[in-house]
């Protein structure tokens, strides 16, 4: 499932490898968009626990539908 | 550090409701703020227990047995030491006994108690989540939990908030306001800031106060301070990374290099930290870290442990794994190697598998096995097993049987049986040795015996005492002769194989080995519940006095050991066979004793059990009608776990209503039971049919049928019969008395009195008693008839017995406890607690402090504070006044 999560405080592309390969794109309001395949919940759950430990505001996640 | 009255205020030990939470993200100096508020709070008289929490204790035996401790040390009046270290052995009863046991304990306590447990966001296991629950529902008044987490948890809180239950704090709370800004920047960390430059980085932390420490470690010693805030307040990039690589930058390279190398480790000493570098000079690098001020928390006094700051040491580890991803596997290997040359099985474990080195991490979770099981951390067990890639198991036997266990101790059965196979298949003559890959020898030499037993558990979940007998047969053939836990446990389980047929005989065998193989391995809790099964048996058999010799033995490991799972029962057994032998108040002391320890002290089976026990003596008593409502509830709750179904609850009350005279209820039960006197006779059945008898015999006596007499005989004859074949005596005795009591009903009282003669002489050597005085009068009636005829000696003894028990019961102690009794008050300053009240009952009797603190099941401390108590609120200052004072207060009802 491709998943696209937005945090606040810009990442830089050094935090690649902390996010397992994800990929991580500015937002253009100071958030980061970090997005791409999660292999099932409890993936993502793994996820958003790393988020929550850096002290990271969590501002929206969603689910990418997959390209039609 | 900055004071923070304005947050100190609200955590008053005094106001605290039972549960304060103290819930915000990382970095907001939650742990900080606790730390000295329980200083203050121990100052002023509170007990402090604290545990912080890490990943480990997410496993209810590992956090229990934490809590425990930590309790017993700061409240060593309360006895929960032994709790403690039962737990970590492995031998306590299970957590939830832990958890009403530590209730218990902490009720007696008479200081505030503020339970602390921090970093509570690491808890993710259910069971832990349940009973923490539990503990704060049943709270006494004066102790309290806070509980320090970066997420609530996930429990109802919505309910306890607008019950002004819940105490909280959170990042709203707990950021730094301006004045505390300016107070830490300035007073605190000296940095003279103007105040634009302070408001600046308040706004720009949000009062997040890590954030703040970093920034001030950024400013010390820097000429352009309003510079750097500028630059910094301008940038968006996310404020950790910004700050920490600020930081990074100013230290020396040697510093740099050595922050990000050990930051993959949860604690830090000298020389971990030199073996995961390489290099010698962590204890310098250690201690100029922590005059630095950057993020190094000492964990002890003498400076031999520290960690990181959370949040520093995950933006330091992302950092090395951007810059030198290629090295972190060598570093986790080199804690991992560190870590099991030192003793430290588990924390190996977590480095191996986060190189990852999968490998490595089985060959330590194979090693770590035996050690884990026996500690009951099966948790801990399932969490590594989670963690390997499934396709080592097939080449692991012994791995593989290390998660059949776990599997099966929590109940999870699924995959069980192809791991079984797999193992079988590895082990069998086909396979290739050179295949299996084993690191411990001594465990694949018991994988035979092993795989045997999880075999015989499985067909027991399933019901097949057949295939139950032919593995557990296997497991014992298998088990080497000194492995006494193995062949103990596979005894037991051929033990209630054979019980469940009705061998008697090989049934009894069996048990009493096993009890004694748990005897030398030190497995009390399983003592009680082999020995439990023993008693049953051996009373089957009609051996009263052994029966209660073996469970007078139990209470004997319960004496020694404390408190353990099936104690209650044990308790039950013995009420039920001093009641047979009509030994009233004996048999009373046992079901108070049994409801006292309660639900949590025992196996599956008590509930019924001492319902069935405490209803017969109720009906002795009179209370008919208490005695139903008592066989109610003891069908509602049965459960025989896996023993025989040789009692049933219906064919019990069936007895009771005959003997009240009840022909229709009693006729109900025939045609519900579905009993009939051809019907196929056998252990399983015996009591049904002998309840049949009763009606049968009732029948004859109303003159309702013309046969039943004939039928009842018949079915005599074949039962007796039965009993015999099977090495029942009790139920020959039974038998021969109701035999007697079928001769006499049709006029032949030569044969009766033979019968009744037969009866009393086997019945006398054990004592029984109520299987005559049950029956009422006609059964009085040829008692005393055959009291006039010659007997041998020991008969005419019971006979004498069996006619003066005969006579109105004893007036009964107090009856068993019922769990809310309301009472009229007393007229005492100081209404005494239920608990108080229990103590006082006992201080009436004959009993000395340590036999009063065995019958409550707690430690002596506990009844002397109790005593102590009782004394101040009766106003007296000793026992006999004290007993003398609670009659004039009548306070006895």
């Amino acid at each position: 499932m491709q998943y696209e999560l937005r945090v606040g405080g810009r990442l830089g592309p050094r935090w690649v490898a902390w996010f397992d390969g994800l990929h991580l794109a500015d937002g253009d309001d100071g958030t980061t968009v970090i997005s791409g395949e999660v292999v099932d919940q409890a993936a993502l759950h793994g996820l958003l626990q790393k988020v929550r430990d850096l002290g990271l505001p969590l501002v929206s996640l969603r689910q990418v539908p997959p390209e039609g | 550090m900055v004071a923070r009255p304005r947050l100190a205020r609200r955590l008053r030990v005094a106001e605290l409701p039972a549960l304060t939470l103290v819930s915000a993200p990382a970095g907001f100096g939650k742990t900080t703020l606790l730390a000295e508020w329980a200083g203050t709070a121990g100052a002023d008289g509170a007990r402090v227990a604290w545990v912080s929490l890490d990943r480990r204790d997410d496993d209810p035996t590992v956090f229990w047995s934490y809590v425990a401790a930590a309790l017993a040390s700061a409240a060593p009046g309360v006895g929960l030491a032994e709790d403690a270290a039962a737990l970590a052995a492995g031998t306590g009863a299970g957590t939830d006994a832990v958890v009403a046991r530590l209730l218990n304990e902490l009720g007696a306590a008479r200081d505030e108690i503020v339970l602390v447990l921090d970093d509570f966001h690491l808890v993710e296991s259910h069971e832990v989540h349940d009973a923490v629950v539990f503990l704060l529902d049943h709270l006494p008044a004066h102790v309290h939990v806070v509980l320090g987490t970066r997420a609530d948890p996930p429990w109802p809180l919505a309910g306890r908030r607008a019950r002004g239950q819940l105490l909280e704090l959170r990042a709203g709370d707990l950021r730094f306001d301006a004045d505390e800004t300016a107070t830490y920047l300035n007073d605190v960390m000296g940095l003279s800031l103007a105040d634009g430059d302070v408001d600046a980085l308040e706004a720009r932390t949000e009062g997040w106060i890590a954030a703040l420490q970093l920034a001030a470690l950024s400013l010390q010693g820097r000429d352009d301070a309003t510079g750097f805030i500028h630059r910094f307040a301008g940038d968006d990039r996310f404020i950790l990374d910004y700050l920490v690589n600020e930081v990074l930058d100013r230290q020396a390279p040697a510093v740099r290099t050595f922050l990000l190398r050990t930051s993959i480790l949860a604690r830090l000493s000298a020389p971990l930290c030199d073996a995961v570098t390489g290099e010698p000079d962590a204890k310098a690098a250690l201690a100029g870290l922590e005059r630095a001020n950057l993020f190094l928390v000492a964990l002890d006094d003498q400076r031999a442990w520290y960690r990181y700051h959370h949040l520093f040491a995950d933006v330091l580890q992302a950092r090395l794994l951007d810059e030198q991803p290629e090295l972190v596997p060598v570093l986790h290997r080199r804690a991992s190697d560190w870590h099991e040359q030192h003793g430290d099985r588990p924390e190996a474990i977590r480095h191996a598998l986060a190189a990852p080195d999968p490998v490595r991490a089985a060959e330590l979770v194979e090693l770590a096995m035996p050690a884990m099981r026996r500690r009951r951390e099966e948790a801990t067990l399932r969490r590594w097993y989670d963690a390997l890639p499934a396709e080592l198991l097939p080449d692991r036997p012994v791995l593989a049987i290390g998660l059949v266990g776990a599997r099966m101790a929590s109940g999870q059965l699924d995959g069980v049986e192809a791991l079984l196979d797999g193992v079988e298949r590895r082990l069998g003559p086909a396979a290739d040795a050179a295949d299996v890959v084993v690191v411990d020898r001594a465990e694949l030499a018991r994988l035979p015996a092993q795989t045997a037993m999880y075999r015989a558990g499985l067909a027991l979940l399933t019901g097949d005492v057949e295939a139950t007998t032919a593995h557990a047969s296997r497991a014992l053939e298998h088990s080497a002769a000194d492995d006494h836990l193995g062949r103990g446990a596979a005894s037991a389980l051929l033990g209630l194989a054979r019980w469940n047929v009705g061998d008697l005989a090989a049934a009894e065998h069996r048990y009493a080995d096993a009890v004694a193989a748990f005897h030398r391995v030190g497995h009390h809790a399983d003592i009680l519940g082999c020995s439990r099964a023993l008693a049953d048996i051996q009373a089957a058999q009609g051996r009263l006095g052994a029966a209660i010799g073996t469970l007078e033995d139990a209470l004997d490991v319960v004496a020694r050991h404390g408190p353990l799972r099936g104690a209650a029962d044990v308790h039950d057994g013995l009420a039920e066979l001093r009641w047979q032998r009509n030994e009233l108040d004996e048999a009373r002391r046992h079901l108070r004793t049994a409801a006292e320890l309660g639900e949590v002290w025992a196996l599956p089976q008590h509930a019924y059990r001492w319902r069935v026990a405490s209803a017969r003596v109720a009906a002795l008593e009179g209370d008919v009608a208490g005695a139903l409502a008592l066989l109610d509830e003891a069908e509602r709750r049965y459960d025989t776990d896996f023993s025989p179904s040789i009692r049933p609850v219906p064919a019990v009350r069936a007895r009771l209503q005959l003997a009240c005279g009840d022909l229709e209820a009693a006729a109900r039960w025939v045609r519900g039971a579905g009993v009939a006197a051809d019907g196929e006779l056998g252990y399983l059945r015996e009591y049904e049919h002998l309840t049949l008898v009763r009606w049968l015999l009732a029948r004859h006596r109303t003159g309702a049928s013309d046969t039943a007499l004939t039928e009842a005989t018949t079915l005599l004859d074949r039962l007796l019969a039965a009993a015999r074949d099977g090495g029942r005596d009790s139920g020959t005795i039974e038998v021969l008395a109701l035999r007697a009591l079928a001769h006499h009903a049709g006029g032949d009282t030569p044969a009766a009195l033979a019968s009744l003669g037969e009866a009393v002489g086997r019945a006398a050597p054990e004592g029984y008693v109520r299987v005559f005085l049950d029956e009422g009068a006609p059964m009085l009636d040829l008692l005393r008839a055959a009291r006039e005829q010659p007997v041998p000696p020991a008969t005419g003894e019971h006979l004498t017995r069996l006619l003066a028990a005969a006579g109105p019961p004893a007036a009964p102690a107090p009856p068993p406890v019922s769990p809310a009794g309301r009472r009229a008050p007393t007229g005492l300053v100081d209404e005494l607690s239920s608990r108080e009240r229990e103590v006082l009952r006992l201080l009436r009797s004959e009993l000395s402090g340590p036999e009063i603190a065995r019958e409550l099941v707690v430690s002596l401390n506990t009844v002397r504070t109790h005593t102590r108590n009782i004394y101040t609120k009766l106003g007296v200052t000793n026992r006999r006044a004290a007993v003398r004072r609670a009659d004039e207060l009548g306070l006895w009802s």
